[in-house]
C-alpha cells in the first residue's frame, strides 16, 4: 500500500524527486545549455512561451530542460513561477502592422502587397532525415557566422536581421499593407472595424486575473487561443474540417506573419512611448468565404491569430476558429469547446488526477453496484415469491469461496 | 531583468517553492469570492484561479483557499481519502507550510484549516475549525446539461426538473439511486451543490455542521460554501430514503464499524476492511490501549 497509506508518504516522494533529479543531471553527455536550447530546440521554446502565455526565452529553456522536454510540464513551470509576478508596467497598444517581419506569406495572391518572404522555414523542403555525420563543432560556428545570422538574432528577440533594419517603434521601412486592407479597398470584407471615436474600444479582458465563460468579449477568446495548447487547437480546427461539427468551410489564408513587435511603455516622466524591448510573435489571418447558410456571399469575413514565438499551426487554427466562433455567435457549442477544453493546463492536469489515489470514490461505486444488484434481486423475490439472493454481494467481492 | 536577479527575487535557484507562492492581491481577490460564497450559500462564485505549483485537478482550487485564509497562527491539517500520508497530501501539505508561517498536524481536533480531497473527518468539527473541500467538478448539473449559459440559467431560476427527472429514471431503471459520490445537495432551500466527490456518508455531516466547509474548483474557476448551521439536504424523493455507503464489517485495526461509525474501504480478497480516515482510526486505538493499561 506504500504510495497510499504507509507512514512514509513523504520520503516516498523524496526519494522519487531524488531519482528525477539524478537521472536528469547525471549521464554520459553534457547538461544541456540554456543557450544550446534556445538556439537549437528554438521552436519547443517557443512553444513552452506561447502556451505559458509569458515571454521569457532563457526562463522557457530552463523550463524545457527541468521537464525534460515535456512541453505541457514547462509551461506549467512558467505559468507557475508568472502568476505570481508584480506587474511593472503595462505596455500601450501596439498595432499588428508594427511587426517587422522574418516571414511572411500571402497565400491568396501571388504578388500582395508587400513581399512573399519565406524566411527560415522547411516548409518547402523535401522532410529527409538527415544522416550525413555530425559536423565538428568548429565547423558549425563558422557556417553559423557566415549565414546564420537571422536566426541567432531572431532568437534573442533584438539586434539586426537579414530582413532589414527592425526600425523603431514607428515601424520601419519593412511593414508592409496586408491583405485585409487590400480587401477592404476593393469592398470584398465584412467590416468589423470598431468606431475607436464613438469610445467603442474596450480593455482587453485579462484571462489571467478574470474566470472565462461563454458571452466573454472577443479578447478574451484570442487570448485563451493565444496560450492554448498547439495540439488542442489543431484538432478541433481539423475536427471542424472532417468531423460533423461543420464549423468552418472554405478558408483562405490571407497573412502568415512571423517578426518582431516592439513592446512601447509610456514614459513615466516624459510621457512618451519608449520601446523597451521586443518580442517574437506569430500572426495570421483567414479569409472565410462565408459559403454557410444565411451569409453575405458577395463578401469574405476575416479571423485573426497571434501567439508568442514562432508556431504557425497555432496563430493559422487561432485564426481560422477565430471566425467560426465568431459566425456561429454563440448558436451552438463551438464558443464553449474553444473557451473551456483548449488550455493545456486544464485538460492535461485533469487528466493526470486520475493518478491520485480513488478508492473512497471507488469504494462508493462499488457500493452502488452491489445495490442495484440487491435490489433487482429482492425485485425478482418479490415477483416471483422466491427465496433472495442466498450469497451476500460483498461476501462474493471479498472472495469468499461458494 | 536579469535571470539571476529574478532567481534572487525568488529565493534561491534550488526552491521552487520560494518566499510564498502566493501574492497579495491574489490572497484578496479569493477572500473576495468566499466571502461572495458564504454570503450565498451553495451559489458558484467564478473566480480569477491562479495556476499554482500543483496541476490542476491536484487540489489546485483547494489550495488557493488555503493560501488565502491561513495565517501564522493556523495549525493546518490535509487529508486525501481520509489519509495525512497520501502522497498529494503530504504534497500540499509540505507546499503550504513551507510557504507560511502555519503549523501541521495529523489530529483532526487540533488544525484549524482542514484541507481535504474526497472525504469529511468521521470526527465532528468544531465552530472553530474551516474545512477547504478539493473540489474536481463544482457543477451538479453537468450530467443533465453541458451548456454553460443554460446551466446558469437553470440554477438562476431555480430550475432543477431536470435532475429530479433524471434522479426518477434513475429509481424506475436500475431500483435504487445509482448516484454514488458527490451527490446533489440543496443547500438553504435553494441552490443544488455538488458535493465534492465526498461519499454520501459524509453528506449529513455537512448538514446544520458546526463548521464552516469552502469548496475550490481550481481548474473550473469556482469557489463555494456551506456556512455553519445551514441546511443540507440530499435532493431525493420523499418515499426514497436517502442512502449512505455502509460496510458489512469492522475495521481491522480499530474495530469501528462499518454499518454505523466509520467509512471503511476494503482490502480486496481478504474480507478486511480499514478505516478511510486514519487519524479517526489511530484516536480509537490510542484510546483502547489507555482503557486496557
Amino acid at each position: 500500500m506504500g504510495y497510499v497509506a504507509a507512514k512514509g508518504g513523504l520520503e516516498a516522494i523524496l526519494a522519487a524527486e531524488d531519482l528525477v533529479r539524478r537521472s536528469r543531471l547525471s549521464g554520459s553527455s553534457p547538461l544541456l545549455g540554456i543557450d544550446q536550447l534556445q538556439e537549437r530546440a528554438r521552436l519547443a521554446v517557443d512553444r513552452v512561451m506561447g502556451e505559458a502565455g509569458l515571454w521569457a526565452p532563457e526562463l522557457a529553456a530552463r523550463a524545457f530542460r527541468q521537464a525534460e522536454g515535456d512541453v505541457v510540464e514547462a509551461a506549467h513551470l512558467l505559468r507557475a513561477f508568472r502568476t505570481n509576478l508584480p506587474r511593472f508596467a503595462m505596455t500601450s497598444v501596439v498595432a499588428a502592422d508594427e511587426m517587422v517581419p522574418l516571414r511572411r506569406i500571402v497565400p491568396a495572391y501571388r504578388t500582395p502587397p508587400g513581399p512573399q518572404l519565406l524566411g527560415r522555414t522547411s516548409d518547402y523542403t523535401g522532410r529527409l532525415l538527415d544522416l550525413s555525420p555530425e559536423a565538428p563543432s568548429s565547423e558549425l560556428e563558422d557556417e553559423g557566422r557566415s549565414s546564420n545570422a537571422t536566426g541567432a538574432a531572431a532568437t534573442n528577440g533584438t539586434g539586426s536581421t537579414a530582413s532589414g533594419n527592425p526600425g523603431g517603434g514607428e515601424g520601419g521601412l519593412t511593414t508592409h499593407r496586408r491583405l485585409y486592407e487590400l480587401l477592404r479597398d476593393l469592398d470584398l470584407v465584412v467590416d468589423r472595424r470598431r468606431d475607436i471615436a464613438a469610445g467603442d474600444d474596450p480593455e482587453p479582458y485579462d484571462i489571467t486575473r478574470l474566470p472565462v465563460r461563454p458571452g466573454v468579449p472577443r479578447s478574451a477568446r484570442l487570448a485563451v487561443m493565444a496560450r492554448a495548447e498547439t495540439g488542442a487547437l489543431v484538432n478541433l480546427w481539423y475536427r471542424n474540417i472532417l468531423g460533423t461539427d461543420m464549423h468552418l468551410h472554405e478558408v483562405t489564408l490571407g497573412e502568415v506573419r512571423h517578426g518582431l513587435l516592439p513592446l512601447p511603455v509610456i514614459h513615466p516622466h516624459t510621457g512618451r512611448p519608449v520601446v523597451v524591448g521586443r518580442i517574437r510573435a506569430t500572426e495570421a489571418e483567414a479569409i472565410e468565404d462565408l459559403s454557410g447558410e444565411g451569409r453575405d456571399r458577395s463578401r469574405f469575413d476575416v479571423g485573426y491569430g497571434v501567439c508568442v514565438g514562432h508556431n504557425e499551426r497555432k496563430a493559422i487554427a487561432m485564426a481560422n476558429l477565430d471566425i467560426a466562433v465568431e459566425l456561429d455567435a454563440g448558436k451552438g457549442s463551438l464558443e464553449q469547446t474553444v473557451l473551456m477544453t483548449t488550455d493545456a493546463l486544464d485538460s492535461s492536469g485533469f487528466l493526470e488526477h486520475l493518478k491520485l489515489p480513488h478508492y473512497v470514490t471507488f469504494r462508493s461505486m462499488v457500493e452502488r453496484k452491489l445495490a442495484v444488484r440487491e435490489a433487482a434481486a429482492q425485485k425478482v423475490g418479490d415477483d416471483h415469491e422466491a427465496a433472495p439472493m442466498d450469497r451476500a454481494p460483498d461476501a462474493v467481492l471479498a472472495g469468499e469461496p461458494a | 531583468m536579469s535571470l539571476n536577479a529574478l532567481l534572487e527575487d525568488t529565493g534561491s535557484a534550488d526552491n521552487g517553492y520560494g518566499s510564498g507562492i502566493m501574492d497579495e492581491h491574489t490572497k484578496r481577490d479569493i477572500r473576495r469570492a468566499l466571502l461572495s460564497a458564504v454570503a450565498v450559500p451553495g451559489y458558484q462564485v467564478p473566480f480569477g484561479s491562479r495556476e499554482m505549483p500543483v496541476a490542476r485537478g491536484w487540489g489546485s482550487g483547494g489550495l488557493q483557499i488555503t493560501l488565502a485564509i491561513v495565517g501564522d497562527a493556523d495549525v493546518v491539517k490535509v487529508i486525501d481519502q481520509g489519509d495525512d500520508a497520501g502522497v498529494n497530501a503530504t504534497n500540499l501539505r509540505r507546499l503550504i507550510v513551507g510557504s507560511t508561517g502555519a503549523a501541521e498536524t495529523t489530529v483532526t481536533a487540533e488544525a484549524s484549516i482542514i484541507q481535504t480531497r474526497h472525504r469529511i473527518p468521521e470526527e465532528p468539527l468544531k465552530s472553530d475549525q474551516i474545512l477547504v473541500l478539493q473540489v474536481p467538478v463544482p457543477e451538479p448539473l453537468r450530467g443533465v446539461e453541458r451548456d454553460m449559459r443554460e446551466l446558469r440559467r437553470m440554477h438562476a431560476e431555480d430550475d432543477y426538473a431536470r435532475l429530479w427527472v433524471s434522479l426518477y429514471e434513475d429509481k424506475v431503471r436500475n431500483g435504487v439511486i445509482t448516484r454514488t459520490t458527490g451527490y446533489p445537495c440543496m443547500i438553504g432551500g435553494r441552490y443544488v451543490m455538488a458535493t465534492t466527490p465526498i461519499p454520501r456518508w459524509d453528506c449529513p455531516k455537512l448538514h446544520q455542521a458546526h463548521h464552516l466547509s469552502l469548496f475550490g474548483a481550481g481548474r473550473e474557476k469556482r469557489i463555494y460554501a456551506v456556512p455553519p448551521y445551514t441546511d443540507v439536504e440530499p435532493v431525493t424523493f420523499d418515499d426514497v430514503p436517502f442512502e449512505v455507503e455502509r460496510s458489512p464489517g469492522r475495521c481491522d485495526r480499530c474495530g469501528a464499524v462499518g454499518w454505523t461509525e466509520s467509512f471503511l474501504i476494503e482490502v480486496p480478497n481478504s474480507r478486511t476492511w480499514v478505516c478511510s480516515d486514519t487519524d479517526y482510526c489511530a484516536r480509537r486505538r490510542l484510546k483502547d490501549r489507555r482503557v486496557k493499561a
